[in-house]
């Protein structure tokens, strides 16, 4: 599904993201990325959906080389990936529902698919009864779940959620991770960056550790370990 | 594509509703640059009406000897209307010559006394000449210089409009070039200020770009509602200004009549005929500079 060959990212003037990385995520896996601060774990997961350009290195994405992937087809790599942010970038002057339905909006969707792909999506992060709230009367986890619906509109087939219980409590820490446990179980693959150490050991699955922009180990059904 | 060709639009209408008085600003600048225009093509009308004007007022007089008979003086007017830098001929005999002399000093006895002293009717016919154009005038004058008709002249008369006609010119180029310059400054800053809306806006939007990058947005469509935003600032613009336009010519129109006998300006007359042309050329170019304006600023500020 991700193959990524000796991957590196140098930024001016000679800082160094990730060095030289070799990685393989198989369709359906979820994929625990983990690491300190500044290790390379964001520059990895966006270089997934296009957002970084390797300096080096070959990266595929479902197949499709997407190393030097032209600007006009980054919309089409970014409708196949799903995306949650930390900071969860909901538009302030939206409601919960129009939040969601703006991902389809922009990529030209019919306002009739819209109008059932919403609410279907809604139903899933259990916002149902929310859809007419503004992200400011919203909980930080309840915002993340709008997030993940909203990266779910399209159907993708990788979802990558960088640092999404960084802002938030134990409790919706749980939900959070819970929902992305439901949404790979459905056939997507999730890669999660993350530096919890308690959400990794609790997934049990596979776990990339980074390191000075290197991987240090790859182990599935790996734990926490720095 | 027609369903987000209607969002990009939307969207554009968010925007100006959004920077409300951002585009205020923007429409009246453009507004003023228009306005400016528009007063130059009133000017160009007035100036043209004034110069045909003048124009169809110059003519040559030719005032003939009393003796000279009937015959010569209408041999002399078909001559002259066989050549063609004549416009007219006119021809006033010594019996009409004499009656608009009474005519007009009915009121002085003194004059109409020392008339009935001369013997018989002292007035020669006249012709009154017109031209094409004031140039036409040194040719008919040295056409009257025909030796069949030169004896029978007493005197020629040239009403010369010329040093108006120059005057009018000299002081409308001096205030077109005004115009024309003030007019090129009211665009420069137009295309200034355009150019600022469009950054202030993406500064404004960049969070909403940027999840619509995230989310997977082309980036036509992230452009197209600004493109579109300068479209409609263009459209207000011009329809402003012709709300202006329209009402101040008409109010202003009928007052020119004052210098043209009567006449009015022609210029409410010029723009109900060639509404669509004045202001659809506006519209064109002022979108073609705008977009170009945007177009610089998107490729400066937006990285999509």
């Amino acid at each position: 599904m991700i193959h990524f060959k000796n991957v590196s990212k140098t930024y001016p003037p000679n800082i160094v993201g990730i060095r030289n990385i070799n990685l393989h995520i198989r369709p359906g896996e979820f994929v625990s990325i983990v690491g300190q601060s500044g290790t390379g774990k964001s520059t990895l997961a966006k270089m997934m959906f296009a957002e970084e350009r390797p300096t080096s290195g070959e990266i595929a994405v479902g197949g499709w080389d997407i190393t030097n992937i032209r600007e006009h087809d980054v919309p089409l790599l970014r409708r196949q990936i799903g995306v949650v942010f930390q900071d969860f970038k909901l538009l302030s002057q939206k409601t919960v529902s129009e939040n969601v339905a703006f991902a389809l909006e922009v990529a030209g969707v019919s306002n009739r698919r819209i109008r059932e792909v919403v609410p279907q999506v809604l139903k899933i992060v259990n916002l149902s009864d929310k859809g007419d709230r503004y992200p400011r009367q919203l909980s930080g986890g309840e915002a993340q779940r709008v997030v993940v619906a909203r990266s779910l509109v399209h159907r993708p087939k990788i979802l990558v959620a960088d640092e999404p219980t960084g802002n938030l409590d134990t409790i919706h820490t749980r939900e959070i991770i819970d929902l992305l446990k439901k949404i790979n179980e459905f056939g997507t693959t999730v890669v999660l960056v993350t530096h919890n150490r308690e959400v990794v050991n609790a997934l049990k699955k596979r776990v990339i550790t980074l390191d000075d922009g290197q991987i240090t180990s790859d182990v599935e059904e790996g734990r926490y370990r720095l | 594509m027609f369903t987000s060709t209607l969002r990009a639009i939307k969207f554009a209408f968010q925007k100006f509703g959004r920077n409300f008085w951002l585009s205020i600003i923007t429409v009246s600048m453009l507004v003023f640059t228009l306005l400016t225009i528009n007063i130059l093509i009133v000017l160009q009308q007035v100036t043209t009406k004034a110069i045909t004007f003048a124009e169809d007022r110059i003519e040559v007089s030719v005032y003939f000897y009393p003796n000279s008979t009937i015959e010569q003086v209408s041999d002399a007017a078909v001559y002259l209307q066989g050549l063609p830098q004549v416009r007219d001929v006119a021809v006033i005999t010594s019996d009409e010559a004499l009656e608009r002399f009474k005519l007009r000093h009915a009121s002085d006895e003194v004059i109409l006394a020392s008339l009935s002293e001369v013997d018989g009717n002292p007035f020669g016919a006249t012709l009154v000449v017109k031209a094409h154009s004031a140039d036409d005038f040194p040719f008919i004058l040295d056409a009257l210089d025909n030796p069949k008709f030169r004896d029978d002249i007493r005197e020629k008369d040239f009403s010369s409009y010329e040093s108006i006609i120059d005057r009018i010119r000299s002081t409308t180029d001096r205030i077109q070039l005004f115009g024309i310059a003030l007019s090129g400054i009211f665009l420069l800053i137009a295309i200034l200020i355009v150019f600022n809306t469009v950054r202030i806006g993406i500064f404004i939007h960049r969070e909403e770009i940027g999840i619509m990058k995230l989310v997977g947005a082309s980036n036509a469509f992230v452009r197209a509602p600004f493109l579109i935003e300068c479209i409609l600032y263009s459209l207000l613009a011009v329809t402003i200004t012709a709300l202006i336009v329209f009402p101040s010519v008409a109010t202003m129109d009928p007052k020119f009549s004052l210098f043209f006998n009567g006449e009015t300006g022609g210029v409410l007359t010029y723009f109900s005929k060639n509404w669509y042309w004045i202001f659809g050329i506006q519209f064109i170019v002022m979108t073609i500079i705008n977009m170009l304006a945007t177009m610089v600023a998107m490729r400066k500020y937006l990285k999509v």
